[in-house]
């Protein structure tokens, strides 16, 4: 009984914490969206639909599909590049495996607002890029690749690509291999023994790594801002604007609520369809 | 091994949640300063003052040596602190409820409702004996049309800047704007009063017009234009500009400034349909714990020897009239109006919630065009 009550007391600061800086936040956006903006300045508490209403408008609605195909071209690259890449990273000797998580870190000591910039100094007009392919004749003029939409995409797959790679790894790296022996000693084709055997077993890995790069990419507006030229609109943009700029505290409100429910709607329907419930080191 | 790989998604994850925050773009308004002219020395005077003066403003917004020379002269310290945008401003204001702060210098718009919340204190005219340099053109606005409470420090002027040598567009007016000759070639700034404003000048409206059929007219003119936006942004459009990225440039007067000290081939046009501006103005808070100290500032800055330092170093046009034709040559087209200057001028004022919700709609699918 005693070892209990200390157990709570432990806890406690973990509950009120979490109350705190989690519920408390969410419940008041919730509320706050459900309220009147005032004529300039704040809000007004007088109960009204009209923010989720205005959301229905074509122009937002447009917003949030614009979001979803960003997110889904970036993913797709990201599991065409990350999947190969944690796969073979298993395959390597303990040594190896330790060097190029340390190479897969180094980034991140490093803000990825600066890191972004970098991409800025490869992509501009006259820019790095434009000088090797000048350099190399195979273009004669500065290409205009900053601030266009392939632009964004190889910024999000840059900023997200290692939680993949990770995800994808660590279901590797537990993988039996000799069941991969198996199949071939029974017959299978290197590619049937992949198909069945290995991308089965690691798939938990991979639908993790999805799920780590699809969700933060719904809302890495800021990537879109400094790559796009502000020309991709997403629903994290929108937010801001509406937040930082309209003063429309109760729209943005509504909007992220919406893209929450939108989110948690996906990782349902995700266990749903994959029958798994433990998504590996996510969930 | 595990643990390892989720130590390491921990990192990142938080690691890109910061970046998050950091990437929110500046405030429009003092978005950067140029460097200073160093000043020269200033007689002393004997009166002295006690305690600190409590400045609160964005960063930079003077040079080192207008402070300490002002401490050495007055006999109060300085004490600046900052916010990043207006916003931040009258949260913090509303919470001290008028006090902690003895001076604060924001944005018009933001005054106005500091005002009727009763924020601000009425300015004691008698204690500024400079008040007659300020330029009169910048005086009387909406936010304050009796000049009661504030004294403007620096005005934002909306020109177009564009660079000859990258296109053969002769640019006079914004209608030139959608010139095909532009095509993918324009940077604006990510501000969406001042763009819509653009189109509603083009269609002969005010940039305060609260008729949302107008405003959505001004949004259609605005889809015309998309096709030549290469970016929106607010942070360092002046780069863009003089990377060669983009031939032509709505963006804020600091960065023209920096622009033009750059490259002083650029140039500089005041559109054909109208001028707007904004105004950052000093005001002192309704409960200053210190007002005297706030009034000895104020009329400080107002001398003109003082003001061609502190304008020259903030980039802003002149708001001293006085001091205008101290300003050195090299300045002078981008911080003080030409002479003659006869354009109309109007200021971007709040308007109604449903002209702005308007604006905002229209904003929206502008930018989405622009992809």
């Amino acid at each position: 009984m005693k070892q209990r009550k200390s157990l709570w007391l432990l806890l406690a600061p973990m509950y009120v914490f979490t109350l705190l800086f989690v519920a408390g936040p969410l419940i008041y956006m919730f509320v706050l969206s459900f309220e009147t903006r005032a004529e300039t300045w704040g809000v007004i508490h007088e109960f009204t639909l009209d923010n989720y209403k205005n959301i229905f408008q074509p122009v937002y609605l447009q917003t949030f599909a614009e979001s979803f195909r960003l997110a889904l071209t970036s993913t797709a690259l990201i599991v065409l590049i990350g999947y190969p890449f944690g796969y073979f990273m298993a395959k390597l000797s303990e040594a190896w495996k330790k060097r190029l998580m340390l190479l897969l870190m180094i980034p991140f000591w490093t803000n990825s607002l600066i890191r972004l910039y970098g991409w800025i100094i490869i992509f501009r007009a006259n820019g790095t890029l434009d000088k090797i392919l000048m350099g190399l004749g195979l273009t004669d003029a500065p290409l205009k690749l900053l601030y266009t939409y392939p632009a964004v995409v190889v910024g999000m797959v840059y900023a997200l690509l290692q939680f993949m790679i990770l995800a994808v790894f660590s279901s590797c790296e537990k993988m039996d291999w000799s069941l991969v022996d198996a199949a071939r000693d029974l017959g299978a084709s290197p590619a049937k023994a992949f198909l069945t055997v290995t991308l089965k077993l690691t798939m938990p890995g991979l639908l993790s790594g999805v799920i780590l790069t699809f969700i933060p990419s719904m809302g890495l507006f800021f990537i879109a801002d400094i790559l796009g030229g502000n020309k991709v609109v997403l629903v994290g943009s929108l937010i801001q604007d509406q937040l930082m700029k309209a003063h429309n505290q109760p729209f943005a409100a509504a909007l992220a609520v919406v893209l929450m429910l939108l989110t948690t709607a996906m990782i349902a329907l995700y266990k749903r369809v994959t029958h798994s419930d433990e998504l590996e080191g996510v969930l | 091994m595990k643990k390892w790989i989720s130590l390491a998604l921990c990192l990142s994850l938080c690691l890109g949640l910061f970046a998050g925050c950091g990437a929110s773009s500046s405030s429009a308004g003092a978005d950067s300063s140029t460097p200073a002219a160093s000043g020269s020395g200033i007689a002393a005077e004997p009166v002295k003052g006690e305690g600190t003066l409590n400045l609160y403003t964005w960063e930079g917004m003077f040079p080192q040596d207008v402070l300490d020379g002002f401490t050495a002269e007055t006999g109060y310290e300085v004490s600046y602190s900052s916010f990043d945008t207006d916003e931040t401003m009258l949260a913090k204001l509303e919470a001290a409820n008028g006090g902690d702060y003895d001076l604060i210098i924001a944005d018009d718009y933001i005054i106005e409702t500091a005002i009727a919340e009763g924020l601000v204190a009425e300015l004691d005219k008698t204690k500024l004996e400079n008040l007659g340099n300020v330029n009169p053109l910048y005086q009387g606005q909406f936010y304050d049309p009796e000049d009661a409470y504030t004294v403007p420090y620096g005005a934002g002027v909306m020109t177009l800047v564009y660079d000859p040598s990258l296109t053969d567009v002769e640019i006079t007016s914004y209608a030139d704007l959608w010139n095909e000759g532009l095509a993918d070639n324009i940077a604006v700034v990510d501000n969406y009063r001042v763009i819509n404003g653009m189109a509603l000048k083009v269609l002969g409206e005010s940039y305060n017009v609260t008729d949302t059929d107008t405003i959505r007219a001004a949004g259609d003119k605005l889809l015309e234009l998309a096709p030549n936006i290469r970016l929106i942004k607010n942070d360092n459009v002046q780069d863009d500009l003089l990377s060669g990225e983009v031939a032509a440039a709505v963006m804020y007067t600091s960065q023209v400034t920096l622009a033009c000290l750059s490259n002083p081939d650029l140039k500089v046009v005041y559109p054909a349909e109208g001028v707007g501006f904004g105004i950052m103005a000093q005001f002192i808070p309704s409960e200053a714990p210190n007002a005297d100290a706030a009034y000895a500032f104020i009329d400080y800055i107002l001398r003109p020897e003082i003001a061609k330092q502190c304008f020259e170093w903030l980039g802003y046009y002149c708001t001293n009239a006085a001091a205008d034709d101290l300003i050195e040559e090299e300045y002078q087209s981008f911080l003080t109006l030409p002479d003659g200057f006869d354009s109309d001028m109007e200021m971007i004022e709040n308007i109604t919630p449903e002209a702005e919700e308007m604006h905002m709609q229209v904003w929206t699918e502008f930018k989405a065009a622009c992809e």
